[in-house]
């Protein structure tokens, strides 16, 4: 009998150490690279996810890839987390690019993917079972904030300044069906390629088009680079649109100089009356010292379902995956249902805000059921 | 019309900053007939100098060039005696190889350290320009150029009129015949090599104001350097300057007129026409 207890006792222990083994859940993120400063808000709002879930007795362990905001990096990271990691789901990429390769591999090895915070429009289009998305996709991006600038404003005219990349093709190319559907005059198209000193001829061309609006989409580097040669060249539109990204930054936020009344869509803000959302906004920066992004946002919410539902179907990919689908949530984002709707598959119906610089602090001021401030608009030219 | 205007401008005053990045790889290239692909590099170490003199020291951009170019002067004098200088006689491919490589190692070592994030220096006049009949000159950029000019106009005085200047160009000109004459020429090599590194530097150091900064910015700069020289003509300072007013200009223009997307492409394009029926340069003299 003596001799059996030590062998009992090590045999309950690797049981309760097998039960006990914290769910393993991939995330794919641009940790470094151009695309970092947006990058460090998923990784953050991560972090926080994590130390919730522990707080609700949900111990997850999460197996970071740095893409550094490459599609190639991104897809060895899944290859590898699907493969030798043996991850229940995975989050991320965030970048466009990154997602939309990292998707096709997600299906082929039938990993759960909850993509946070890439727009593309594709990425959830293409019929995926295992692909879901948790932001409002680049079609959106466009189209709230062209209604908003049209709930206070009679623009006529409007210029697309954006970058020629996925992110920035694809949230101009439905904005511009957007705008015209509503009647704007698109009197300028510029596709840049990022990394160059000056945009300033390319802007010059823009002016001379005289337009009302000026719709611009672009990561953090080159959307303060444009705002600020667009001001030097005294570009002085009604009202200076941006695609999200580079627009809802802390690092735009900071450039006084140049950002004052840029409205910007966003799918998340700390004013917003979606429970929890003022709260998260305050942990965040009292753990991490700055505010964070709507990417830190749905980064959150995303670990939160994944890691709840990946824990309920005891980390089985394939009973993850139907749970993720037939699921619904209520947290800092808002509701949350992975539907099936014009096209898109698995993609959480999530409604955008736009938000605007007002003396150098980001205001959510549309849809007005959401705002906590008005837009400000400069009245009609005659 | 006002488009051609601020684009001819523009462009004019972005060249100012390649011709300076070229002026320093054409000075190595005709001193020691090697071509110093770690020239970018060299830019993007004067950039980052900057960039923290400007954050820690609150140091003016457009100050820091006089702290920016002795320290990358004697950044490329270390590099030229360790390394460059051992390779002289070397194959040229294995010179190409050795400059690449500094600029692997710089580059991978700014990352190590700084980490592969975008960096902005805002000063107060970053956004800030000058109307000028009609079009708008961004004020930084206008004190670049009027720096680069003086800076050009120091070293052409310096090459023509100071001794040390006569036994570079001498040198130059031919090595073997400089040494008979009694030129010390290693030392010229290593003047010339942190004169080019410091150059460099300058150009990093002025850019930075209206540009972003990080690791990986050398490479792009060194492909222009590159251009701009094989332009002008290797081994020509004015042939240079030229070249990089030309290139900018040339990528002003065509961002505003074809396209922002296309301007890579012209640029490659005017290179490759120049390359096929100069291909000595606009200004340089064929060598065979």
């Amino acid at each position: 009998m003596k001799a059996l207890n030590p062998l009992l006792a090590a045999s309950l222990l690797a049981a309760s150490a097998a039960s006990a083994a914290p769910l393993k859940i991939g995330v794919i993120n641009s940790m470094t690279g151009p695309e970092a400063p947006i990058g460090e808000n998923l990784t953050n709002g991560i972090k926080l996810a994590q130390e919730d879930l522990a707080k609700a007795g949900i111990a997850v362990e999460l197996v970071w890839e740095d893409d550094t905001g490459k599609p190639q990096i991104a897809l060895s990271a899944i290859e590898k987390l699907a493969t030798r990691d043996g991850v229940a789901g995975v989050v991320g990429p965030y970048t466009s690019s990154s997602a939309n390769a990292v998707a096709k591999m997600a299906e082929r090895y039938k990993v759960p993917l909850l993509v946070p915070a890439a727009a593309k429009e594709e990425i959830t289009r293409q019929g995926y079972k295992y692909v879901f998305r948790m932001n409002a996709p680049a079609n959106v991006y466009g189209s709230v904030i062209i209604d908003a600038v049209l709930s206070v404003g009679k623009p006529q005219t409007i210029a697309f300044i954006y970058e020629n990349t996925d992110f920035g093709t694809s949230t101009s190319k439905t904005a511009k069906e957007y705008a015209q559907k509503k009647g704007l005059k698109l009197v300028a198209d510029e596709a840049y390629s990022k990394g160059t000193p000056d945009y300033r001829s390319m802007l010059s061309q823009v002016k001379v088009a005289n337009p009302d609006l000026i719709f611009m989409v672009s990561y953090v580097a080159d959307a303060i680079l444009l705002m600020r040669q667009a001001r030097e060249l005294q570009l002085a539109p009604q009202a200076f649109l941006g695609g999200g990204a580079g627009f809802t930054t802390t690092e735009f936020a900071a450039e006084k100089a140049i950002n004052d009344q840029v409205l910007t869509s966003t799918q998340w803000t700390e004013n917003v009356s979606w429970p929890g959302a003022k709260d998260f906004f305050d942990r965040y920066k009292a753990r991490f010292g700055k505010e964070p992004t709507y990417h830190a946002a749905c980064a959150y919410a995303s670990m939160r379902v994944m890691a709840e539902t990946a824990n309920k179907a005891g980390g089985d990919r394939e009973k993850t995956r139907e749970a993720l689908r037939g699921g619904a949530w209520d947290g800092i984002l808002g509701p949350v249902k992975f539907e099936d709707y014009d096209g898109f598959t698995n993609q959480n119906h999530h409604p955008m805000l736009v938000e605007q610089i007002q003396a150098g602090k980001f205001e959510t001021v549309y849809p007005p059921t959401f705002a906590a401030k008005k837009i400000a608009y400069p009245p009609a030219k005659k | 019309m006002l488009v051609l205007l601020q684009s001819v401008l523009s462009g004019i005053l972005i060249g100012g900053i390649y011709a300076l990045m070229g002026i320093g790889l054409t000075l190595i290239f005709g001193v020691m007939r090697i071509i110093n692909f770690a020239q970018g590099e060299l830019a993007m170490v004067g950039m980052y100098l900057t960039f923290f003199l400007f954050k820690l020291a609150g140091v003016d951009p457009f100050v820091s060039v006089l702290l920016v170019m002795p320290a990358l002067f004697l950044l490329g004098a270390v590099l030229q005696r360790t390394l460059i200088d051992r390779a002289l006689d070397a194959l040229p491919q294995n010179q190409i190889l050795l400059t690449i490589g500094i600029g692997l190692v710089l580059s991978n070592l700014a990352m190590l350290l700084f980490t592969s994030d975008y960096r902005l220096l805002s000063t107060s006049y970053s956004s800030s320009s000058v109307p000028f009949a009609g079009v708008h000159l961004s004020t930084p950029l206008l004190y670049c150029f009027a720096i680069t000019l003086a800076i050009t106009a120091a070293l052409y005085w310096f090459l023509r009129k100071t001794e040390t200047g006569c036994a570079i160009r001498a040198t130059a000109q031919d090595r073997d015949a400089a040494q008979l004459m009694g030129i010390d020429v290693r030392r010229m090599g290593l003047i010339s090599f942190g004169l080019g590194a410091a150059l460099a530097g300058a150009a990093g150091a002025l850019i930075s104001p209206t540009y972003y900064i990080y690791p990986q910015v050398g490479s792009a700069f060194t492909l222009k350097a590159f251009v701009v020289v094989v332009l002008g003509g290797m081994g020509s300072v004015v042939g240079a300057t030229l070249g990089g007013v030309l290139i900018g200009t040339a990528e002003s223009l065509s961002a505003a007129y074809l396209g922002s997307g296309t301007k890579e492409l012209c640029v490659y394009v005017i290179f490759l026409l120049v390359l096929l029926f100069r291909p000595a340069g606009i200004l340089g003299k064929s060598r065979t």
